[in-house]
């Protein structure tokens, strides 16, 4: 379990890193927190020539305040935005996924950009994002490209991003009054890739009817997977237990998830469905107790 | 954690008052543990050292045709590459312990590979890495071959052979019946079978295997630095490499990072051992974790049981039938001997009267199985509770009152089982009693009741097993009656230097038991002296005495009876050095913590400095013909071993039988049948205790060692032969979030037969956890009326599926 001999690159800027990468995108790996691409190193499943090492580059660290956007870095570790009240406030659904990423030594390391860059259907921030209607913004020497969620994440750990590209940051549109937002997930130990996780973030009326719903899950597709079908049984509806269920049993019908020595196909299936119906109930009640939204908030 | 310790009542302990023994003290061990100085094999690798990177095969059973080495040669940095063929020219096949000469076995695949991980080449280069970029340029040809995963299909006669040579899977095919079979079986008014699944787990060691070889070929010496726990290593590399066994030099000053099993490792140092001896450089082979998890040989039991009781309406069980399936991997080597354990065991702590028992081992094309933690006793525990369970489940009785109805009582020892072993000693009821005292049952019961009433599926577990204790060797004769080795001695040497000093030499390598603890605390109970000023250090293999490792739960026992013996015949030379100077006939002298004191008269006395100055440097002063120094080295046979397998097939195997008792409540999401352990008790007697907080250390490790088994752990293989648990991704470890607070409570019934009333501990939580979480779980079917599960480990999908199944049964 050692890497193939490679060359390591700590680049001090962002230009020096966009600069190695014009030069060695083809055959190299951009390091973030490393808690995936290590291992893949070591087992030999990455095999690049060069390394680029995104450590030393503090403006990706960054987690800013638009206007219009929370704008997280793409270095910016799990921990850190886990105690971010910018990103509780805006983007509370990703706030309530975090504590289920890994464990804590792994979220002290690894990064909301590493994640999302890795793609991983399993993984919470990238089905989250997608939920989200998220923006990544890609980097490279030739430009900067923006690119919506559901055009980056192509198939299991692909994404839309080129060779020479970095990803820089993420972009979320903050939430407005009475939205909830809830994380959920089934795993065989705490902190291990989940079998079937659901987000769920809720927008309510003032006479608590759903204007809009977003639901995320994990673990059941081949793509970060967004519950589009279930959203829409819910949005125009009053809060309500039996709208839940109706919710879970569409995202029952709609994912698709894999058999493996950890669990039958069927099981994700079903427990997908009632994790998501728990996620909308604890949503729902989130933002009924939420009147002010997020730009409020910050004022 | 409540440490309850009772003084024994009983037992051979003529010193009523105790100095050092089961007082809380620190275990030394722990200081260089927990700062991170411990000394591993792989923190003695020096500079100019080679390292091995292995090839294994990527096919579950395959003809091996050309093997080309030439790219791998290449490499610089690559210093050798070894085939099989190579490796089988000059060495012997490695040891079965089984009468089955045509399983031949080498650390590298020789003609064929047998599953998938199995070794096929090893390349040594100046550096790892650089051995593992030579290994992914050997070039093998395969001839895939038929396979067979499954050990019932390995049983039958079509299946595909591991070993075509031998002509069939079996290798081993015992039948036993003890007792009144016909009889008991006419008291019983019903009998329940049940069927019960162990998938393969093992323990898994923080640090892999790994050995450090170096050949002198002017002194002619092999020394040999490994993380092994191995009963008879030395001599099994040394006939492998066909050099004389004093040629071979073991260290056993070596910290082992975690065994309870499975660190043998024969395979590994006869390969490093022979690329020391024919490249003349010092070679060092470090498993990494894909190494050990697939090609190491390291799995446990991997067993299918059937166990059916009789019993009467009112719950006296009558009769035991066990019929087991043992699916030992590729090569069985030594494991088919841990079917022999049970036997010792047979009736579990229950007042049963006969027994049948049929064992039988198989070959399948997976990785090889090794001795795990109890040696087998686990599963067998887990088999027999699933079928008291179920018995009391049919006859509508409360699980913990048959088990009481059913325990040997404590005024019926020693008892002989059917299988012709005597337990030494126990008091079951108390201790369970202890345990329902400590887990508060009544207050369990509302709780769990509580949890049901909110739409939880909630259930409480029980086990009482016993763990046998103090390993002799008799196995081997039981399962290969060829083989008459009937001692499986260990020893100690106490020596006195000329100022005085203390030090206990013994000459095995330790997996985190705290020997040294043990050792210094039975020296100084022995000889009045307190413990810290007491060392304890490691002989090799040439320069120590007669030992065969810590396997068994047996250091304590064999090694504490070592340790009285030596300790008995220094005080006795001391007091024949005190009474010739003091003018006294020898039996009216004492030896008293230090001193030799006259019986009549204890201020007529000579100091240890005397007794010392006497022994080491005043002739004059010796009774005539003595020997100076104070050396005394003994080596004790396992208490009650000697005697071979009785044709009718009765034996004693192990001296000593410690007992526990697990409470455990789960609570069972009904929405995603996750599993969470509430409240954990183990109510728990191994005799006299040395030291407390080793003992509790077992107790919490064992236990979530089990708790892994019952619902995490499995290496598991895919239809097609593939390993499909490669990493700790799929290799799944209780954590401290999986793992409850376990409350402990202990008791002593002294064992008679032991020099200070201990019985063994290694194995203790371990015992019964796999056995009482599944009884927890079930309990929890039980209640919304689904089927028990009875395979291990537990999913969630599992009970999602049973609650399903349940739920249309219903409708
Ligand atoms: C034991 C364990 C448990 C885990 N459990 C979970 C879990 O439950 N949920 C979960 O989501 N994850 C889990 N992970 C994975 C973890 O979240 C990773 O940290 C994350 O997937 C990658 O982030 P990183 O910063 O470590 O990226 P790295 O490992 O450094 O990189 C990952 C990939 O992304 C690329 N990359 C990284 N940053 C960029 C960038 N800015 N631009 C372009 N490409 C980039 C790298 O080249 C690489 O291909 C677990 C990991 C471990 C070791």
């Amino acid at each position: 379990m050692k890497p193939v001999d490679f060359e390591l690159h700590r680049p001090e800027t962002l230009a020096e890193a966009l600069e190695l990468l014009a030069e060695h995108g083809a055959d190299g790996k951009v390091l973030a927190g490393g808690q995936s691409l290590i291992p893949l190193l070591n087992f030999r499943l990455a095999r690049p020539d060069h390394v680029i090492d995104l450590g030393r580059i503090g403006a990706l660290r960054a987690i800013r305040r638009n206007t219009d956007a929370l704008v997280i870095g793409a270095m910016v570790t799990y921990h850190q935005a886990e105690r971010s009240a910018a990103v509780a406030e805006t983007a509370p659904l990703v706030s309530a996924a975090l504590p289920h990423v890994a464990h804590q030594g792994i979220r002290a390391r690894g990064t909301i950009g590493g994640s999302v860059a890795h793609g991983d259907p399993a993984a919470e921030l990238p089905a989250v994002f997608s939920a989200l209607d998220a923006t990544m913004v890609a980097v490279s020497r030739r430009g900067t490209r923006e690119i919506a969620a559901r055009d980056f994440f192509l198939a299991n750990l692909v994404t839309a991003l080129e060779e020479d590209e970095l990803l820089a940051e993420i972009r979320v549109a903050p939430v407005p009054a009475r939205t909830g937002a809830a994380f959920n997930e089934v795993g065989r130990r705490h902190g291990d890739f989940a079998l079937a996780g659901a987000g769920a973030q809720l927008t309510l009326t003032d006479d608590a009817t759903v204007s809009s719903a977003r639901i995320a899950l994990t673990g059941v597709s081949a793509k970060p997977f967004r519950a589009t079908e279930a959203e829409n049984t819910l949005v125009g509806q009053r809060v309500d237990e039996r709208l839940w269920r109706r919710a879970a049993d569409v995202v029952r019908r709609d994912v698709d998830p894999a058999a493996d020595l950890h669990a039958t196909a069927d099981y994700r299936r079903d427990v997908a469905g009632t994790i998501v119906e728990r996620a909308l109930a604890a949503a729902a009640a989130r933002a009924l107790g939420n009147r002010t939204g997020s730009m409020e908030a910050t004022g | 954690m409540t440490l309850q310790q009772e003084r024994p009542r009983t037992g051979p302990l003529s010193e009523p008052e105790r100095h050092y023994l089961s007082k809380p003290d620190r275990v030394r061990e722990d200081r260089r543990f927990v700062t991170g100085k411990g000394r591993y094999v792989a923190d003695l690798i020096r500079p100019d050292t080679l390292h091995v990177a292995l090839v294994a095969s990527p096919h579950p059973h395959a003809r091996i045709g050309a093997i080309d080495t030439s790219a791998a040669l290449q490499v610089p940095g690559v210093v050798a590459v070894l085939t099989g063929d190579e490796l089988a020219a000059e060495t012997e096949p490695l040891r079965q312990y089984l009468d089955v000469p045509e399983v031949q076995w080498w650390p590298l695949a020789v003609g064929s590979t047998r599953y998938a991980g199995e070794w096929v080449a090893a390349v040594v280069a100046d550096s790892r890495a650089v051995a593992e970029d030579g290994a992914e340029l050997v070039v093998v040809d395969y001839e895939p071959l038929p396979f067979v995963i499954d050990p019932e299909v390995a049983a039958g006669k079509d299946s595909p052979l591991v070993h075509p040579t031998h002509g069939t899977n079996v290798m081993a095919d015992r039948h036993f019946a003890w007792g009144d079979v016909a009889g008991n079986r006419a008291l019983a008014d019903r009998t329940t079978t049940v069927r019960t699944r162990w998938n393969r787990n093992s323990t898994v060691p923080l640090e892999t295997f790994g050995v450090i070889a170096a050949w002198d070929p002017h002194r002619e010496l092999l020394d040999v630095w490994a993380s092994i726990q191995m009963p008879q290593f030395p001599e099994q590399v040394a006939g492998s490499l066909r050099i004389p066994t004093n040629q071979v030099r073991v260290h056993f000053d070596v910290d082992v990072g975690g065994s309870y099993g499975v660190k043998r490792g024969i395979k590994h140092a006869v390969l490093a051992g022979f690329l020391a001896r024919r490249l003349g450089r010092t070679v060092a082979l470090i498993e990494d974790r894909s190494e050990n998890m697939h090609g190491g040989d390291f799995h446990g039991p991997d067993r299918i049981f059937e166990v059916e009781l009789a019993y009467t309406d009112k719950g006296d069980i009558t009769h035991i039938r066990i019929d087991v399936l043992d699916d030992e991997g590729a090569y069985p080597g030594r494991s088919p001997l841990q079917l022999a354990k049970p036997i010792g065991a047979i009736v579990g702590p229950y007042r049963i009267t006969s027994a049948e028992y049929h064992a039988k081992a198989v070959v399948t094309n997976k990785t090889g199985q090794v001795a795990v933690r109890g040696f087998g006793q686990s599963p067998t525990n887990y088999a027999i509770e699933a079928a008291v369970d179920a018995v009391a489940r049919d006859l509508g009785m409360d699980r913990i009152e048959l088990r009481r109805r059913n325990f040997i009582k404590r005024d019926e020892f020693p008892f002989r089982i059917p299988s012709g072993t005597e337990y030494d000693s126990g008091d079951y009821e108390t201790v369970l009693e202890k345990g329902i005292a400590a887990a508060d049952l009544a207050a369990l019961i509302a709780e769990r009741d509580e949890l049901r009433g909110k739409g939880y599926l909630a259930g409480i577990g029980v086990a009482s097993c016993l763990e046998p204790g103090g390993g002799n060797a008799i196995f081997e004769n039981i399962m290969n009656p060829k083989n008459d080795k009937t001692t499986f001695p260990e020893a100690c040497r106490i020596r006195v230097d000329g100022e005085g000093a203390v030090t206990a030499v013994i000459s095995i390598s330790s997996a985190g038991q705290a020997h040294e603890t043990m050792v210094a605390t039975l020296v100084g109970e022995e000889l009045g002296i307190s413990p810290d000023r007491i060392a304890v250090v490691r002989a090799d293999s040439l320069s120590g005495f007669p030992s065969q490792s810590p396997v068994g739960s047996r250091m304590t026992i064999v090694l504490g009876q070592a340790i009285h013996g030596a300790a008995g015949e220094l005080k006795n030379k001391l007091r024949i050095i005190g009474a010739h100077q003091l003018g006294l006939p020898v039996d009216e002298v004492d030896y008293r913590d230090g001193a030799v004191v006259s019986g009549s008269n204890p201020d007529v006395r000579l100091s240890w400095g005397e007794l010392v100055a006497i022994a080491h440097r005043k002739q004059h002063l010796m009774p005539p013909g003595m020997q100076p120094g104070l050396e005394m080295v003994h080596v004790a046979h396992t208490p009650r071993s000697g005697t071979l397998t009785s044709p009718e097939g009765t034996v004693q195997l192990y001296p000593t039988y410690s007992f526990e008792l697990h409470l455990v409540l789960a609570a069972v999401d009904p929405g995603t049948a996750k599993v969470e352990l509430k409240r954990y008790v183990v109510a728990h007697d191994c005799g006299t205790v040395i030291n407390p907080d080793v003992v509790r250390g077992m107790v919490y490790g064992g236990t979530a060692h089990g708790i892994g088994v019952a619902l995490y752990e499995q290496f598991a293989f895919s239809p097609e032969g593939q390993p499909l648990t490669s990493s700790f991704m799929d290799y799944l470890l209780p954590s401290s979030h999986e793992v409850p607070r376990i409350v402990d409570v202990e008791h002593c019934t002294p064992s008679p037969y032991t020099s200070h009333g201990q019985k063994g501990a290694g194995e203790a939580g371990y015992m019964g956890a796999p056995a009482a979480v599944a009884s927890a779980v079930n309990d929890a079917l039980n209640g919304v009326g689904a089927a028990p599960l009875h395979s291990l480990p537990i999913k969630p999908s599992d009970i999602w599926s049973a609650l399903r199944a349940a739920e249309q049964e219903s409708s």
